[in-house]
C-alpha cells in the first residue's frame, strides 16, 4: 500500500515513550495494545499503571488489526499546513482487545458506516527512520 | 443530603469587557481580565481590592497570583485552576470558588477567564491536548473530536440533525436583542445554516463556537456578606464537577461515548443535592463548543429526551424567549454572543437571576449552567433567586 494518505508529522512515540511498544509493533507489522499482565485489563491509550489493579508497566499484546467502525468524521477544513483535505478519520473498536478504540485514517471510498467491519493495513514509513501507520478500510 | 453550598454562597457581581474579533483586542490578556474584575466589583458594590480569591480553568495563563498583585488586593487567600482540556473546567472553577467561601478560607472570590489570541496564539485552550494518537490520524482540533462524538449521536443514537440546527438558530435569535453579542445585527436562518460549509462532518461552520478576545468575571461571596452588597444575589443551589469512572483523559475511549460526560450518577446527585428536578429549571445556558455536545448535555440532564424524540423538544420555538418551554442560551451562547472559553454563558446564567439579561425569562427563579461538554471533566451548576433558596 502506497503512502498516498496525509501524514501530520505526529507519527512515532510520545515524549514519555509509554507508547513505544505500539510504534515498534507497527514496524514489526503488528498491532500491539497495552494489556495488564496481572489482571488482563486492556488499556488504551498507554498508561504507566493499570487503572484496575495498580500494576506498574502493564504489558502489551498483539491483536488482529480488525475491528468495527465506532464513529468517524471527514475533515474539510485544513487544520494542518500540508495535509490535503478532505480526509476521513475512523475510530475503530477492537472487540479482541476488550473493546478498546483506536484512531486511524480511513481509505474506503464510500462513507464509513458505524458498526461495519474494517481491516487495518500497515502503511510503510516514507523514510528509513520514519514510522508506519495503520490505515483502515472495509473488511 | 443537601449540598452544604446551598444558601451559603451567592454570586453578587458580574462584569465583562466587550468581545473583540480574535487577535484584535486593544489590551493584553491580563488587562482584559483586570477590566472584567473591576467591572464585576463595581457591579457588586465592593472595592476590587477586597477580592481575596481567584479561580479559573483550562490553561488560563492569567494566574490568580499575577492578577491579584496588579489589582493590589489586600490579601490573597485562595487561588485555584481547574484542570482539564476544553471547557470542562468552567463549572469546577465556580464550585471551587464556592467551596473556598463555604469553608471560610476566603470571603470574596472571583471566577474569571480572559483571552487575547494575538498574545496567546490560536486556540490557546486546546494546546497540549492533542497528543500523538490524535494528531497522527489528523485529529488536531476540538471540532474534530466533537464531530466524532456528534456523528455517533446522530448515526447510532438517531438524534435528528435538526436538534443541532435548532440550538444554533436559537442562539442567533437571542443575539439579535443583545447589543453586546458579536452576532448582534447578523441573524441566521435555516437556509444559511444549511448552506454553511462543512468543517468536520457532521459539523458545519454555524455549529461551531466563535473565538473572541475579551474577558468576563463573576464575584462570589458568603451569605452574610451577600446581604450587604448592592446587587441581587444569585445563590448557588447545587452543582457537580469532575467525572465518573469510564470518563476522563481517554483518547476517545470514554463511555458512554455520546454523553457529554454528565453521566447518570452525576446528574442524579445534581438533582438530589439541590432538591430540584429538571421541571424546576426556568432557563438554561449550555456551553456549546459545538452544537452536538451541547445537545448531548441537555439530553444528559434530562431536559431533552434521547434518540429521535430529541427533535420534538429541540425546536427553535421551544428554545427561545419569551414563549419557549426550554429557553436556552438567552444571550446567544458561545455561537452568537461570543466565546472567551465559555465565560459568556456563566455571565448569562447569573444575569437571568440577578437581572440585566438581554432576554429575561419572565419570573426566572432557577438558572442552570451546563459546562464544557465532552471534555475530560465536566460540570453543572444551579443558580437561584432569594425566593428559591
Amino acid at each position: 500500500m502506497s503512502a498516498t494518505y496525509p501524514r501530520f508529522g505526529a507519527e512515532g512515540p510520545s515524549p514519555t515513550l509509554l507508547d513505544a511498544p505500539y510504534w515498534d509493533g507497527l514496524r514489526a507489522g503488528e498491532l500491539r495494545i497495552q494489556r495488564c499482565g496481572q489482571c488482563a485489563r486492556w488499556i488504551w491509550t498507554a498508561e504507566p499503571l493499570c487503572p484496575d489493579c495498580h500494576t506498574f508497566d502493564p504489558g502489551w499484546e498483539a491483536v488482529e488489526p480488525t475491528g468495527v467502525v465506532y464513529t468517524w468524521t471527514r475533515t474539510h477544513r485544513q487544520f494542518h499546513p500540508h495535509a490535503a483535505v478532505p480526509y476521513t478519520t475512523v475510530l475503530v473498536e477492537l472487540p479482541q482487545a476488550g473493546g478498546r478504540r483506536v484512531l486511524g485514517l480511513y481509505t474506503g471510498v464510500d462513507d464509513p458506516v458505524i458498526g461495519a467491519a474494517v481491516r487495518g493495513q500497515f502503511e510503510p514509513a516514507a523514510e528509513a527512520d520514519g514510522w508506519p501507520l495503520l490505515r483502515w478500510s472495509p473488511a | 443530603m443537601t449540598l452544604a453550598l446551598r444558601g451559603s454562597v451567592a454570586v453578587v457581581g458580574a462584569g465583562q469587557t466587550p468581545y473583540y474579533k480574535r487577535g484584535e483586542s486593544p489590551r493584553s490578556t491580563k488587562a482584559l481580565v483586570l477590566e472584567a474584575l473591576i467591572e464585576a466589583a463595581r457591579d457588586a458594590g465592593i472595592d476590587p481590592r477586597e477580592i481575596d480569591g481567584f479561580a479559573s480553568w483550562g490553561d488560563d495563563p492569567s494566574e490568580g497570583t499575577h492578577v491579584a498583585t496588579t489589582l493590589g488586593v489586600h490579601e490573597l487567600r485562595w487561588s485555584s485552576l481547574a484542570w482539564g482540556g476544553g471547557g470542562g473546567g468552567q463549572v469546577p472553577a465556580i464550585l471551587q470558588a464556592a467551596a473556598a467561601i463555604a469553608t471560610g478560607q476566603a470571603s470574596c472570590v472571583a471566577v474569571y477567564r480572559g483571552m487575547n489570541q494575538a498574545e496567546e496564539g490560536r486556540m490557546p485552550y486546546a494546546k497540549g491536548h492533542f497528543p500523538h494518537h490524535y494528531a497522527a490520524h489528523g485529529i488536531l482540533t476540538p471540532v474534530q473530536v466533537c464531530a466524532m462524538r456528534t456523528q455517533r449521536m446522530l448515526e447510532h443514537d438517531k438524534v435528528p440533525a435538526s436538534a443541532l440546527e435548532a440550538l444554533a438558530l436559537a442562539g442567533y435569535h437571542h443575539a439579535q436583542t443583545n447589543p453586546r453579542a458579536v452576532a448582534y445585527g447578523r441573524p441566521l436562518d435555516a437556509e444559511a445554516y444549511r448552506a454553511s460549509r462543512l468543517i468536520a462532518e457532521p459539523l458545519r461552520l454555524y455549529d461551531c463556537s466563535r473565538e473572541n478576545d475579551g474577558a468576563g468575571a463573576i464575584i462570589l461571596t458568603s451569605a452574610e456578606r451577600a446581604r450587604h452588597t448592592r446587587g441581587k444575589p444569585a445563590w448557588i443551589l447545587g452543582g457537580v464537577q469532575g467525572f465518573v469512572r469510564g470518563w476522563g483523559e481517554l483518547t476517545e475511549n470514554q463511555d458512554p461515548y455520546t454523553s457529554a460526560g454528565l453521566v447518570p450518577s452525576m446528574v442524579e446527585r445534581l438533582w438530589r443535592e439541590s432538591g430540584l428536578t429538571p421541571a424546576d429549571v426556568d432557563v438554561t445556558q449550555v456551553y456549546e463548543n459545538f452544537t452536538g455536545p451541547a445537545v448531548a448535555s441537555l439530553i444528559d440532564v434530562g431536559l431533552v429526551p434521547p434518540g429521535p424524540a430529541a427533535g420534538d423538544v429541540m425546536t427553535v420555538q421551544n428554545l427561545t424567549v419569551p414563549g419557549g418551554r426550554l429557553p436556552v442560551n438567552t444571550a446567544g451562547g458561545n455561537l452568537a454572543d461570543g466565546f472567551v472559553h465559555g465565560i459568556g454563558v456563566v455571565l448569562e446564567a447569573v444575569r437571568q437571576i440577578r437581572g440585566d439579561s438581554p432576554n429575561p425569562v419572565p419570573g426566572a427563579q432557577v438558572s442552570l449552567l451546563l459546562g464544557g461538554p465532552a471534555a475530560p471533566q465536566v460540570g453543572a451548576v444551579l443558580f437561584g433567586s432569594d425566593a428559591v433558596v
